[in-house]
């Protein structure tokens, strides 16, 4: 009862995040629904990205609030001065460092023989904004892989591992001065959002009084956190020191400005209620199947991107056919995380097949190569969101109706299924969508035939 | 291994059934007593693998295939996919080909439609004593070319032969009427009680034993002929 309430607490501070940061520093309008609530998906998918931990690539035109909204979002979630996020912040650029990314020598022991790292104030904060990621060039962006994907930094012989942190990335689109994200990278993001121009009427307040920021600075309190940040110190002090001063700050907004924000004992604790939330059958079923649709090819065992399938294949009608590589693992973790984060906001019990569609589209965006014919029908048509997150969109709304034509079969199906590992003899349910196919390779079938 | 699908340990598990899956069990199952009949009419008629070609053993054999096939429901398709099963070397042990036939006769006569067709013109099997009892009222169109002793003992039934038949057509017949196509073989008509046989075209010979009946060529009686 108690815990519930506490969380009840949680829950409506960071609902109360979310109304500040749209009606003073965001300003945007609403284009998804979820469960009846009206939401901007940039915000809300920030907002998620700093609860749990994830890794967010915000694409849109360049003034568009991609740096800023991620900014916002992390003073408040993390309780840092805008000033001291500005100071860590790691803009994409072809003469970027390592050295500027992750950190450098202190010169003035390595003059006395003395190896010892400075950490850049990125590797060191749980918030991490590289503005512009694109501008990076491909050989580049191998340098932020591992401190991307685990939080691991390393120069010299010196490494620190982020206990909490998430990342924000913002993308321009083409032009000539940017590059393509590698595989790898784009990968490890767990949701592509677009930044949306807000339209004329909310565009002429941007700028204004009250909306530009100001309220999140408090210099003396910046230079409070500069003073700790360069301080040599072992990781775990500074931490906890940054940590103090994370709670003045929020002492500080709430004195200031009347904004309640969260500790990190609080997001521990969201980060706790939220991994105890179960998944229903409906969600767990419709992952797999989502899953089996964009990693099964019946030619080549699996999607492969340096492999094109037959044209007239029998699976010519799901998007195996579609697509030109094969998911990556980390899309059902991201398509997890991310829904059980909503579903703790939204404050329901269980996670469900809601929470799932809103998230999917923006966790499968920037992972789908879809095929040139594909995007080819797809390109012109009317649409509000860029290509390839309402590509993403269509599709999950094309793998759901599927779904649901067919739900009560799969779940049969992987019941059976369960059944049969645990030594019943039973057949195993045969179907023609692939998650039928891959049930049974599981089970040990040799299946080739159509 | 890991059980990948133990989240769906409590979802209850649902034997999935399509209508064809249920037609295509209730015909297998049919089709399993016909032949459960069929051999049993084998091993208890023909008990040294030889079957002979006797008045009694016919008529004993006849009604043995009636026992055998008491409370079966089946209809024409059923008839006709047993034949395939005959015609498949691979179904039965061993085929005999008197036995078979006087079995498929039983089931025509049993069936309950009036009117039956039996398309044999693709198997490789030739069918004897096929028509063999064929009651009044019903009809039996045969197409293919059949063995011997087609129409044997028919009585007052109505058989089309779309083809050929062999010896012994319409053999002990005592009513009813035989119209083939194609050639009769030898003996058309032998012990002939009754009923006419109407052949179109040519007839390897008549029955000489012959107590009745009339047996026409092209619409021309020919038995019995003017002199007799």
């Amino acid at each position: 009862m108690i815990e519930e309430k506490r969380n009840n607490d949680l829950r409506k501070v960071v609902w109360e995040l979310y109304a500040y940061i749209q009606d003073n520093l965001y300003l945007n309008r609403p284009d998804m629904q979820i469960k009846g609530r009206e939401f901007n998906s940039a915000l809300l998918m920030s907002l998620l990205t700093g609860l749990c931990e994830g890794k967010e690539l915000i694409i849109g035109e360049p003034g568009l609030g991609k740096t800023t909204s991620a900014e916002y979002v992390c003073a408040l979630l993390y309780r840092f001065p805008l000033g001291t996020i500005w100071g860590s912040e790691v803009s994409g650029h072809p003469e970027q460092t390592e050295e500027k990314i992750i950190g450098r020598p202190d010169l003035g022991k390595l003059n006395k023989g003395e190896e010892v790292v400075v950490w850049s104030h990125f590797a060191l904060l749980p918030v991490k904004i590289v503005d512009e990621i694109n501008r990076l060039p491909e050989t580049k962006q191998s340098m932020i892989l591992d401190g991307v994907d685990r939080g691991n930094w390393e120069y010299l012989n010196a490494a620190i591992i982020n206990e909490e942190y998430c990342l924000f990335a913002t993308a321009n689109y083409q032009d000539r001065g940017t590059n393509t994200i590698v595989a790898p990278l784009i990968d490890r993001f767990d949701v592509m959002v677009e930044s949306k121009h807000p339209g004329a009427n909310l565009a002429y307040f941007i700028g204004g009084h009250g909306s530009n920021g100001v309220r999140l600075r408090s210099e003396e309190l910046e230079a409070e956190f500069h003073s700790v940040l360069s301080e040599n110190i072992p990781y775990p002090v500074r931490m906890k020191r940054l940590d103090e001063l994370c709670d003045r700050f929020g002492e500080w907004l709430e004195a200031q400005e009347g904004i309640r924000t969260l500790s990190v004992a609080d997001r521990r604790e969201i980060r706790s209620s939220k991994r105890s939330l179960p998944f229903d059958l409906d969600f767990n079923a419709f992952l797999r199947f989502v899953v089996s649709e964009l990693s099964f090819c019946h030619h080549f065992g699996q999607k492969r991107s340096n492999e094109a399938c037959d044209a007239g294949c029998h699976f010519t009608g799901y998007l195996c056919n579609a697509v030109r590589n094969c998911v990556s693992n980390r899309l059902p973790i991201s398509a997890r995380n991310f829904s059980q984060a909503l579903a703790w906001l939204l404050g329901d019990e269980e996670v469900d097949l809601e929470h799932l569609k809103a998230v999917l589209p923006f966790t499968l965006a920037h992972r789908t190569q879809w095929k040139e014919e594909v995007v080819a029908q797809r390109e012109k048509e009317q649409r509000s969101d860029p290509l390839e997150i309402y590509m993403a969109k269509q599709a999950v709304k094309e793998m759901h109706r599927r779904y649901m034509e067919q739900a009560g079969e799969v779940k049969n199906a992987l019941a059976v299924a369960c059944r049969i590992v645990e030594g019943e003899s039973m057949r195993p349910v045969e179907g023609d969508h692939p998650i039928y196919w891959e049930i049974r390779r599981d089970l040990g079938e040799e299946v080739t035939e159509v | 291994m890991k059980n990948p699908f133990l989240d769906f340990q409590s979802v209850p598990c649902r034997k999935k059934e399509i209508p064809l899956e249920r037609i295509v069990r209730a015909r297998k199952e049919i089709m399993d007593r016909l032949s459960e009949g069929y051999l049993r009419l084998v091993e208890e008629e023909v008990k040294d693998l030889v079957w002979l070609v006797e008045h009694s053993h016919v008529v004993r054999t006849y009604s043995a295939a009636v026992s055998a096939i008491q409370d079966l429901q089946y209809d024409q398709d059923d008839i006709e996919e047993f034949c395939a099963e005959l015609d498949n070397a691979n179904a039965f042990p061993y085929m005999i080909s008197g036995p078979a036939g006087i079995y498929l006769s039983a089931l025509i006569n049993n069936a309950a439609e009036e009117h039956i067709l039996l398309r044999l013109s693709e198997y490789e099997r030739t069918f004897h004593f096929l028509g063999y009892r064929l009651p009044e009222g019903k009809t039996l169109v045969l197409q293919g070319n059949l063995g011997d002793f087609i129409g044997a003992g028919l009585c007052g039934g109505r058989l089309m032969v779309e083809g050929t038949a062999g010896n012994w057509c319409g053999a002990g017949m005592t009513g009813g009427e035989i119209l083939v196509t194609g050639y009769t073989g030898q003996k058309t008509g032998e012990w002939m009680r009754g009923g006419e046989i109407h052949v179109d075209g040519p007839i390897g010979g008549f029955g000489r034993a012959r107590f009745g009946g009339k047996i026409y060529q092209r619409g021309k009686l020919v038995v019995p002929h003017e002199s007799e």
